[in-house]
């Protein structure tokens, strides 16, 4: 079963080749970073305060990564032992993991997987006693929670810089690896119409009469909150609250606690089930995976927090082995064949330039996700959830 | 019975009574004190609940404590308690009197059906439930019948009562095996009614061990996280988990103490029904209850019972097999080992947590003291709490104690299940002591054996059975087990479960078949030696 899969996945990378920047790429990114809010410093200029931990200064061994995208073959090999606290779950990363391994003898990936919330307290909790080296999260606010506690520190300049600014801290304290976005997804044989008669406009989902009772969401994830946040700064917060309480109170929303639990209801598709669910597009994704003849599509909202653009990603430890290899790791997945394994193992989008989207969903210049630098973007988890739970959107 | 006997032993009877009490009090003394060191190991991890909690601003913290939502989350939390355990009794009581004070047919077969379902974690009969009842459910798609979803706090206490209620069935059926019956049938030949005598003789006999189970299935279904959250009841765990998600530890660990507090008052209550009463006495078969007609009925009582709990989720775990037909992945492909592990981690907390019960046990069931009560009370703390709680504390003391050690080898994870799981054992344990006759020790005392001996030559024999048991019932627990052992297990350690979290949450449920076979099957052969233990201390 592993050789399947990796010959699969040398066969997609043969395919598609290192074809430099495309158009998409570019026109996507140059607007993402050209972000009113964006404050300028950071990490650009590097300018170490001094507290600098040994894996900025970790050199590449091989070609530096950039951001136009550099093969495995590039980088410098990677030898020993990495520990990887991972939020996402074995069937995202370990692909990727496993092809390292079999790429690099001598190098091996100890993955303690678990959700990615019980991962930050957990991380908090050992403090300096952790025996991760890095944590590959879902979302950038439990990686920013981490930097809020100390525990992380600051990535080398050629992996911070291959990553566009709003994909990433602007300090490089964490980086994203791979993007996706919010999206409705909905049941084909309830829905009467098509992709196309959903409202492009998140804030009609909480008036329009055609989804009383029948829409659900998932409050407790991080991008849940994530998304709150982003609704809070382009609609603001009385309107946002209007939006959670109309939800709540008019439309009588479904709120589920998983985001597997609320695809398989929106495509069981009986009376009592959603018709309609906020969420990630990748739950839809695996059930298709499943069975291509289930009962779930998708449709997406316009340049508005419904279809936020936010990436999962990597932070590193404070105390290292060997900065040297955390380094090099972070690079290999930065590289050409690390941003195909996550496209094609979840459907995600690559956060470097020079890599090409191929896959099932729209391209994002078509989703026309709103243009937000997610480092810049103070994910206040905290306020976000006080909002929910003031207004009763808890689970 | 005691032997008449030891009323008339003369021979220099005063003067070994007063050697006796010296001894007793010494060995009592030494009882105490490691009873109070494991009461202590087991209950250090909710010092980290305190000191994080005590980090809350006094403010937000009195505003969260009298908030509506806490309100509204105490009183579901309360209810689902009380409907649990109110239902695992209607269920349990009679289940245990029919398979043994019966001449219900195949008595054997249907005891393992009665007792089986608590092997199935609540979590996974959630998912199975859901998936098959339901408007659009597997049911109604076969059948084009549909049974009514079940949901909220309703459906939490129907799953968490189907999967916690044999722990009810357990000890009951425990007690009816060990009570003297001779005392129904003179109760018959005084001309009371079944019922009558039932309710006047059988009951107050067996209502320790129905207290005992009931006390288990109510803790279990206050600290159950899995199925309420996945219901959408709101409930402490659902509630605790909800601000650990938002990386407020510190309100989740005042919500926590919120939930021991009512934890405690509940195990105060238990202390008064479940009060000692010397269970020891002569077992007789005495006359088993005719059923004639209704002999069928009974039957179908207990098959559907068995099809509901154990059937429908076998069957859709054996559908996830042969169903679907995604991309491989590598990462959830089942391997021997994760059965391995699931069983070598069970059988490492099973030992720790017999070899903690047995000084607790033993002091509490011999001895009427209030410390006794009160340590043998806090071990069953730990089982209210919700493993994530759990492990979060012994994360932060375990990094702190043993840095060099922490998640390497399996001690702090077995620790964990110990912490969890203890009380299961103690609470068996402690009944079989119960059982003991005092006679048969101050027999063995006359005969100048001393207290080690005694209890090593007569007493360990006596209650092993009972230690058996309590091994099993952690054993079982542990197998299914999910927060702590993906927190605390030695990294890549991968049991059982692990793997069916991992093909859940990527909806590749043909992963989770096999394992989750396994795990019932595994489980499904340790309860069956579980019941060969009958007659003894099983509660």
């Amino acid at each position: 079963m592993a050789d399947q899969a990796s010959d699969a996945m040398v066969d997609r990378r043969r395919f598609l080749g290192y074809t430099g920047a495309t158009l998409f790429g570019t026109a996507a990114l140059a607007g993402c970073t050209d972000d009113e809010n964006g404050d300028g410093e950071g990490a650009d200029g590097g300018n170490g305060d001094g507290a600098a931990g040994a894996l900025a200064e970790a050199e590449p061994l091989g070609e530096p990564v950039d951001s136009t995208a550099v093969s495995w073959d590039d980088l410098g090999d990677l030898e020993g032992e990495l520990t990887i606290y991972s939020g996402r779950t074995p069937d995202q990363i370990d692909a990727a993991f496993e092809a390292l391994e079999d790429e690099y003898e001598g190098f091996t990936v100890s993955r303690n997987y678990a959700d990615n919330d019980v991962q930050v307290n957990q991380l908090i909790e050992e403090g300096e006693a952790t025996p991760a080296d890095l944590f590959y999260s879902q979302d950038p606010g439990a990686l920013n929670a981490l930097e809020g506690e100390g525990l992380l520190q600051e990535l080398p300049g050629d992996l911070v810089d291959a990553v566009p600014e709003s994909y990433r801290h602007p300090d490089g304290v964490w980086t994203g690896v791979t993007g996706r976005t919010r999206s409705i997804q909905f049941n084909t044989e309830r829905w009467e119409g098509d992709a196309e008669d959903f409202p492009t406009d998140i804030m009609e989902y909480a008036t329009d009469e055609r989804f009383q009772g029948v829409i659900a969401t998932r409050p407790n994830s991080g991008t849940f909150r994530g998304f709150i946040q982003a609704m809070v700064e382009l609609e603001g917060e009385e309107e946002t609250r209007e939006w959670v309480r109309a939800m709540v109170e008019e439309q009588d929303v479904q709120l589920f606690e998983g985001g597997s639990d609320q695809a398989e209801a929106v495509n069981r598709g009986g009376d009592d089930d959603p018709i309609v669910a906020l969420g990630n597009s990748y739950y839809a994704a695996r059930i298709l995976n499943e069975d291509p003849d289930a009962p779930i599509d998708l449709a997406f909202t316009e340049n508005d927090a419904g279809c936020l653009f936010s990436v999962a990603g990597v932070g590193v430890l404070n105390d290292l082995e060997d900065p040297e290899l955390v380094a090099e790791f972070v690079r290999h997945l930065l590289a050409a064949e690390g941003q195909e394994f996550m496209m094609e193992a979840n459907g995600e989008y690559p956060v470097v330039e020079g890599v090409d989207y191929v896959g099932e969903l729209p391209d994002l210049e078509e989703i026309n996700p709103p243009e937000f630098d997610l480092s810049d973007f103070d994910m206040d988890l905290q306020e976000a959830q006080n909002l929910l739970d003031e207004e009763g959107m808890t689970v | 019975m005691k032997p008449i006997t030891t009323y008339f032993d003369s021979d220099g009877r005063f003067e070994s009574l007063g050697e006796r009490l010296g001894e007793t009090d010494r060995s009592a003394l030494a009882l105490a004190a490691i009873s109070a060191v494991i009461a202590f190991l087991v209950i250090s991890p909710m010092f980290w609940l305190l000191w994080r909690a005590s980090t809350v601003d006094p403010a937000r913290a009195y505003g969260l404590i009298v908030s509506s939502q806490t309100a509204t989350i105490t009183l579901n939390s309360v209810l689902l308690m009380l409907a649990v355990t109110l239902f695992s009794i209607l269920l349990g009581v009679p289940l245990a009197v029919l398979t043994t004070r019966t001449d219900l047919p195949y008595p054997r077969f249907w005891t393992v059906v009665a007792a089986l379902p608590l092997v199935i974690p609540s979590y996974i009969g959630a998912i199975a439930f859901v998936s098959m009842f339901g408007s659009g459910g597997q049911i109604d798609s076969l059948f084009g019948m549909t049974i009514p979803r079940v949901d909220g706090l309703r459906g939490a206490t129907f799953i968490i009562t189907l999967y916690t209620y044999p722990y009810v069935f357990l000890t009951t059926r425990a007690a009816l095996l060990s009570m003297d019956s001779s005392l129904v049938d003179a109760a018959r030949t005084l001309n009371a009614g079944r019922l009558d005598a039932f309710r006047r003789v059988t009951l107050p006999q067996i209502r320790p061990g129905i207290a005992a189970g009931a006390l288990l299935a109510g803790l279990y279904a206050i600290s159950d996280f899995g199925t309420p959250a996945f219901m959408g009841a709101g409930v402490f765990t659902s509630t605790i988990y909800w601000e650990f998600s938002g990386f407020a530890v510190e309100y989740a660990a005042l919500l926590a103490l919120q939930l021991i507090a009512i934890v405690a008052v509940v195990l105060v209550i238990e202390a008064g029904i479940g009060s000692d009463e010397d269970a020891s006495g002569a077992t007789g078969a005495g006359g088993a209850i005719r059923l004639g007609a209704w002999k069928w009925p009974a039957m179908g009582f207990v098959s559907l019972i068995g099809i509901v709990t154990l059937v429908v989720p076998v069957a859709i775990f054996t559908n996830w097999l042969v169903r679907s037909v995604g991309d491989p992945i590598p990462a959830l492909e089942f391997q021997a080992e994760f059965a391995a592990n699931s069983v070598y981690l069970a059988l490492l907390a099973a030992l720790v947590a017999c070899a903690f019960a047995l000084p607790v046990a033993y002091y509490s069931g011999r001895s009427n003291s209030l410390v006794a009560r009160v340590l043998e009370r806090a071990t069953y703390v730990g089982f209210a709490v919700p493993g994530v709680v759990i492990g979060l504390a012994l994360v932060f003391l375990g990094t702190r104690t043993l840095p060099s050690f922490y998640r390497q080898g399996v001690w702090l994870l077995v620790f964990a299940y110990v912490v969890r799981f203890l009380p299961q054992a103690v609470g068996t344990v402690r009944s079989s002591v119960l059982q003991v006759d005092t006679a048969t020790l101050e027999a063995a005392r006359t005969l100048n054996a001393g207290p080690l001996e005694t209890f090593r030559r007569v007493t360990l024999p006596l209650i092993l059975p009972g230690v058996i048991a309590g091994g099993i019932l952690v054993f079982l627990t542990t197998m299914k087990e999910l927060p702590m052992t993906l927190m605390l297990q030695p990294i890549g350690m991968d049991t059982l479960v692990i793997v069916i979290w991992g093909a859940q949450n990527a909806l590749a449920y043909r992963y989770a078949a096999v394992p989750a076979l396994l795990l019932v099957l595994i489980s499904g052969l340790t309860m069956v030696v579980l019941l060969r233990q009958e007659g003894y201390g099983v509660g």
